[in-house]
C-alpha cells in the first residue's frame, strides 16, 4: 500500500472576489513532516495553509486531511482535531493562561483534572513559569504570549499543528528560542507541522520540506538543500539564498557526508557531528588549516572535500 | 470599591431630589401656600413609575441586543443600515407624540407609554452593541475560530463575553431614558411620577410639579447609581 499524504491539497484555486490567491495549486505533505509554505506577501501561503482547517474554502479543486475531504465533517469538528497558532497570537485576552490553553481539550469534553494535568505539562513543554497559569495575556510579555499560543495549539496533541507566522511579533532572541523549541516539539513529538513564515531562514533551518510560492502557485517545492543547490531555480535561489545561497546552500549540507579518510593535523579544530559545510568551511576559515578533525571519527573533513560538494 | 465611588455622584443626587420632593420641604420651598402630594402615595407612584420604566426597557433591552448581533453577523451585514435608520426614527419621535398617537390604538393605561419607552430604548441598546461586537479584536474572532469554537461558541463565550461592559453601558443609559421620560405615561392615564405634574399643573399647584419632577429625577439618578455600582469598571 502506498503512503498516504496526511495533507492532500489536490488542484486547488482560490477566488476572493475577482482576484485569484491561488491557482490550481498541489502539495502532499507526508506524516511527520516539517513543511515551510515561504513567500513573498501576498503569494497565497497563508491562504493555502487555511485550507486545511478550513478556515477557507476552496474555490475548485479538493482538500483531503488524513485521506478525507474536510467539507465532510462540522468545521469545528475539524479544526479541534488540528492546532492552530498565529503571528498576533489570538489569545482570548477575558481568560486566563490556563484557561487559554485548555480551550480545545474543554471544547472536547474533557473533565477539568485530565485539562489542569494537560495544561501543567505544556507549560513544562514550552519552559513557562507555572505561576503563570493563573494570569490574564494581558500580564505576558510577547514571547510569553506566543508560547502560551503555542501551547493552546498543542494543548489536545493534534497530529497536525498549523502555524501562521508564530514568531512575527517577537524580538530576535525569543525568535531564535521559539525556533529551537519548535525544532525540539517536532523532534519529540513527531508532528505534521505546517509553517507560515515570510522569513527564508526559519523556513531552511526549521523544515524537512520547503515549499516556495509566488502569486498564487507553487515556484518549488522540495529539502530545503535542493532548494538552494547551484542547479535550482533562480527565483527559488534568490528568494531563499539570503544574497550568499552557496553558503546558505553548504550550511544544509552534513559535514559528515564529505568526510576524507586521511587524519585531521594534530592541533586541528574538532567538528561536532551534526556541523554542516558551512561550519567546516567557517572553522577553516578561522584556523588557516586545511583540514578540520570530526568529533568520533578517524578522518577529516578538507576544504576540497567542502568545495567538492558540486561534484 | 471602585464599584462604589462610581455610583456614589449619581446616587447623592438621588437623595437630595428625593428630600426635595418631601412634602414638608417642597411646600416650605414653594412658599407653604399650596397643599402637597404625601408621602405615601409618592412611594406608591415611583414604585408604579419603576416597574412601567422596566417594562418598556426590557424589550427594548432585548430587541436592540437581538438586532445588534444579527446586524454583525455574516449573513446580517446587509440590514445594518436598515437597523440603523429604524432605529434612530424610533428615537426621533419625541415619547410624548408616540403616547398621544398610540392612545387611539391602545387606549388608556400602560400600553402606550411601554410603545414609547420600548422605541426610544431601543437605538442607544443597539448602538451600544454593535459598537462592541465590532470593538472585539478581529485575530481573537479569528483564533476563536480556528481553534473550533463554533459560530455560537464564538458569539457566547468570546465576542458577548468581551462586549458585555460596553453593552451594559448601553442598557444603563436606555434605563435612564426610560426613567426619565416615563413621566408622560401619565397623560395616557398610566399612575408615575408624572401624575402629580399633571394635577398640578391643571390646578396650577406648583408644589405638585416640584415634587413630581424632583422625584422623576431622583428615580432616574437612582437607576443610573444602581447600574454603575452593579456593573465592573472597565479598564
Amino acid at each position: 500500500m502506498i503512503a498516504q499524504p496526511v495533507i492532500a491539497i489536490e488542484g486547488v484555486t482560490v477566488r476572493f472576489g475577482g482576484t485569484e490567491a491561488l491557482r490550481d495549486v498541489t502539495l502532499h505533505v507526508n506524516a511527520g513532516e516539517f513543511c515551510a509554505l515561504v513567500g513573498p506577501s501576498g503569494s497565497g501561503k497563508s491562504t493555502l495553509m487555511k485550507l486545511v482547517n478550513r478556515l477557507v474554502v476552496p474555490s475548485a479543486g479538493a482538500v483531503r486531511v488524513r485521506g478525507r475531504d474536510v467539507g465532510q465533517e462540522a468545521a469545528p469538528v475539524l479544526r479541534r482535531s488540528i492546532g492552530y497558532a498565529m503571528q498576533s497570537v489570538g489569545l482570548f485576552p477575558h481568560r486566563t493562561v490556563a484557561d487559554n490553553i485548555g480551550t480545545v481539550p474543554r471544547l472536547l469534553g474533557w473533565d477539568a483534572a485530565r485539562i489542569a494535568r494537560r495544561v501543567e505539562e505544556l507549560l513544562a513543554l514550552l519552559r513557562l513559569d507555572p505561576g503563570m497559569a493563573t494570569r490574564l495575556p494581558r500580564a505576558l510579555s510577547g514571547g510569553q504570549a506566543q508560547r502560551v499560543g503555542i501551547a493552546r495549539a498543542l494543548a489536545a496533541d493534534p497530529d497536525i499543528l498549523l502555524m501562521d507566522e508564530p514568531f512575527g511579533a517577537v524580538d530576535p532572541i525569543t525568535r531564535r528560542e521559539l525556533r529551537a523549541e519548535m525544532r525540539r516539539i517536532h523532534a519529540e513529538t513527531g508532528k505534521t507541522i505546517l509553517l507560515v513564515t515570510h522569513d527564508p531562514e526559519e523556513a531552511l533551518e526549521l523544515a524537512t520540506h520547503v515549499v516556495v510560492l509566488r502569486d498564487g502557485r507553487i515556484e518549488a517545492d522540495g529539502a530545503p538543500a535542493e532548494l538552494v543547490a547551484p542547479d535550482a531555480a533562480p527565483f527559488v535561489r534568490d528568494l531563499l539564498g539570503g544574497g550568499q545561497p552557496g553558503l546558505r546552500w553548504l550550511s544544509l549540507l552534513p559535514a559528515r557526508g564529505a568526510l576524507d579518510p586521511r587524519p585531521a593535523p594534530a592541533g586541528a579544530p574538532v567538528l561536532a557531528r551534526d556541523a554542516s559545510l558551512a561550519d567546516a568551511l567557517s572553522r577553516l576559515a578561522e584556523s588557516g588549516d586545511e583540514a578540520v578533525a570530526m568529533e568520533g571519527e578517524a578522518g577529516s573533513v578538507r576544504a576540497e572535500g567542502i568545495l567538492g560538494a558540486r561534484r | 470599591m471602585i464599584r462604589l465611588r462610581r455610583g456614589l455622584p449619581a446616587l447623592l443626587l438621588a437623595v437630595a431630589l428625593a428630600v426635595l420632593a418631601l412634602p414638608g420641604v417642597a411646600s416650605w420651598l414653594m412658599g407653604g401656600t399650596q397643599g402637597p402630594y404625601p408621602v405615601a402615595r409618592l412611594w406608591a407612584l415611583a414604585l408604579d413609575h419603576a416597574a412601567l420604566s422596566l417594562a418598556g426597557v426590557l424589550p427594548a433591552a432585548l430587541i436592540g441586543l437581538a438586532l445588534g448581533v444579527v446586524v454583525t453577523r455574516p449573513g446580517g451585514r446587509g440590514l445594518r443600515g436598515a437597523a440603523d435608520a429604524a432605529a434612530a426614527v424610533a428615537q426621533a419621535v419625541p415619547p410624548v407624540v408616540v403616547v398621544a398617537l398610540a392612545v387611539p390604538a391602545f387606549g388608556f393605561g400602560w400600553a402606550p407609554t411601554v410603545l414609547a419607552l420600548m422605541l426610544y430604548g431601543i437605538m442607544p441598546v443597539l448602538r451600544a452593541t454593535v459598537g462592541a461586537l465590532e470593538a472585539v479584536p478581529p485575530e481573537t474572532r479569528l483564533a476563536a475560530e480556528a481553534v473550533g469554537l463554533s459560530p455560537g461558541q464564538v458569539l457566547r463565550e468570546v465576542e458577548l463575553a468581551l462586549a458585555w461592559p460596553l453593552v451594559l453601558d448601553g442598557l444603563r443609559v436606555a434605563l435612564v431614558l426610560a426613567v426619565a421620560t416615563a413621566a408622560v405615561g401619565a397623560l395616557a392615564g398610566a399612575a408615575t411620577l408624572g401624575t402629580p405634574i399633571v394635577i398640578g399643573l391643571q390646578n396650577q399647584n406648583a408644589v405638585l410639579v416640584l415634587q413630581g419632577a424632583a422625584a422623576t429625577a431622583s428615580l432616574a439618578f437612582l437607576a443610573e447609581a444602581l447600574l454603575l455600582m452593579a456593573v465592573p469598571a472597565r479598564e
